[in-house]
């Protein structure tokens, strides 16, 4: 593992690993990881999954450092966590409590290194309200590595937070490789393009929107452009301009993007660059783990390597179905996504998904990224609102027009009637919010 | 700074060129939607954001529907 810092072999990361888990089998410990630096939230987990402790990672304020403590101390106070874990190693939580000191060793581990339960806690970004705490257990989440082949020479860039789940799995995945993680801190694009030329990066897994901001360094810099073998794009629908583009600007590499979420886990890969997912993943049969379905636009899956539940409430049903929040619709062979429920803008009583608007918004010359969303109207209700971050030398009032025309062809209320250029959009986790204000 | 009726006439003036829909012979009294000017409602709602944006607060957000640039600039000169 490559941090800013410094260079860790898997040997090291399993010495602080076990030495870690020695302590936190001296009773029920819980506790939180302050700290966005891989190399202590790494071997923290590690230890955590063979302790059988259930481990949550904070996410960091700014991408560097936990919140105040004000809200850590809320968090905290919520998930009940009984010890945090910073770059100083264990300690209790509160300080004065009666938790178990970090100090004295506990328990022995097992011999074979499996324990169970092993316990995760993930939250949620909280981009609709406070974030919720959705259990994992590791057993399951390993279970979407099996399948991953022996790649000790590539080198995978961590583009995400630990604290996500979409960082998880590309940690999961590079240890199942025996891979090298690349981890710079922040994990912002300017640093993650960086991280990828200096430490000769082959693999990278991102948002679309981390995509078109990394494209947007690399016309800005007109600096050498790194030597990528895959990209996996996760987290958002990926839109078929932002592959094009990725094609066009790293044509050795292959393109992939995942469907994954905190609640229901890692349901597909697909390899072909196309939009959308395939449309046969309708029809896997019960014995697949995850397993998808259609109602009433909305994609659904049942998923056997998914949470167990959320933090506080009653374990979520074996085998049963949840919504996604995603709305589909199957044009041929593919399932394409419109957009999220939660997204709908309803104009005039007409249901309006962003992203197709978005999709031809991006596609306009001089657009660096856009954003569209609902903005609330006294004569309609909602309008369709975009904001457009330029590109470098872009006139305003040109891609304002040009933003125009490209939408001229929509239906009536699809059409922007708030066009607004901004110098950034509003994002959490690492995606565009698109939800209404 | 207060909103002029030049401020206001200039902001409509200019969105109805945008949209092609400026009649000839437009003036303060022409009606804006129907035989007038004939905005429908999502370009109503259109001025109405606009005007928000450009202007710093509109008429249409009070419930009440402006017939004409003069009711719309009535509505800045009370603001």
């Amino acid at each position: 593992m490559v941090t800013d810092a410094a260079t860790c072999t898997y040997a090291e990361l399993v010495r602080r690993a076990e030495q870690l888990a020695e302590t936190l089998t001296a009773g029920e410990v819980r506790f939180a990881i302050l700290s966005a630096e891989a190399d202590v939230v790494v071997p923290a987990l590690a230890a955590a999954s063979l302790a059988g402790a259930e481990a949550c990672v904070f996410p960091p304020e700014d991408g560097v450092a936990p919140g105040s403590q004000e809200e850590i101390d809320e968090l905290l106070a919520r998930f009940g966590q009984t010890h945090v874990v910073t770059a100083g190693g264990l300690a209790p939580w509160p300080p004065a409590s009666g938790a178990p000191s970090p100090a004295g060793a506990g328990t022995s581990l097992p011999d074979d290194g499996r324990v169970a339960p092993r316990p995760h806690l993930v939250l949620t970004t909280g981009t609709t309200g406070r974030p919720r705490g959705v259990r994992h257990d590791w057993s399951r989440l390993v279970r979407a590595t099996e399948r991953v082949r022996p790649g000790a020479e590539e080198r995978w860039l961590l583009a995400y937070g630990l604290h996500q789940f979409a960082g998880l799995q590309v940690l999961l995945h590079v240890f199942a490789a025996g891979a090298t993680l690349v981890a710079p801190t922040p994990r912002r694009p300017k640093e993650g393009l960086a991280a990828m030329r200096r430490h000769g990066v082959t693999h990278v897994s991102a948002t679309p929107t981390y995509w078109r901001f990394v494209m947007a360094e690399l016309r800005g810099d007109g600096g050498p452009v790194p030597a990528l073998r895959q990209i996996t794009l996760g987290g958002e629908a990926a839109p078929g301009p932002v592959l094009d583009q990725l094609r066009a600007t790293f044509p050795g590499a292959a393109l992939s993007h995942v469907y994954a979420a905190s609640e229901f886990g890692a349901t597909n890969s697909t390899k072909d660059g196309l939009p959308g997912l395939p449309a046969d993943v309708l029809t896997r049969g019960e014995d697949a783990d995850v397993a998808m379905r259609v109602v009433d636009g909305e994609l659904w899956v049942r998923s056997r390597i998914g949470m167990l539940g959320y933090h506080g409430e009653e374990p979520v049903e074996v085998d049963g179905w949840r919504a996604t929040g995603d709305l589909v619709e199957q044009v041929g062979d593919r399932l394409l996504f419109r957009g999220r429920v939660s997204e709908i803008i309803n104009v005039g009583g007409v249901k309006v998904h962003p992203l197709p608007i978005e999709e031809a918004v991006a596609a306009v010359p001089g657009v660096q990224v856009s954003r569209v969303f609902g903005r609330p109207n006294a004569m309609t209700g909602s309008i369709v609102a975009v904001e457009v971050v330029p590109a470098p030398g872009a006139d305003p009032d040109e891609v304002k027009a040009a933003v125009r025309a490209a939408c001229a062809e929509l239906p009536a209320a699809a059409r922007p009637r708030s066009i607004k250029v901004v110098a950034e959009v509003s994002m959490a986790g690492g995606k565009i919010v698109r939800r209404s204000q | 700074m207060s909103t002029t009726p030049a401020d206001v006439e200039r902001t409509v003036v200019d969105f109805l060129k945008r949209l092609e829909k400026l009649p000839e012979g437009f003036d303060a009294t022409t009606p804006l939607y129907a035989d007038g000017v004939g905005l429908d409602s999502l370009e109503t709602a259109e001025l109405s954001a606009l005007l928000e944006d450009e202007l710093g607060s509109d008429p249409f957000s009070t419930g009440d529907l402006p017939q004409s640039l003069a009711e719309i600039q009535a509505y800045y000169a009370g603001v």
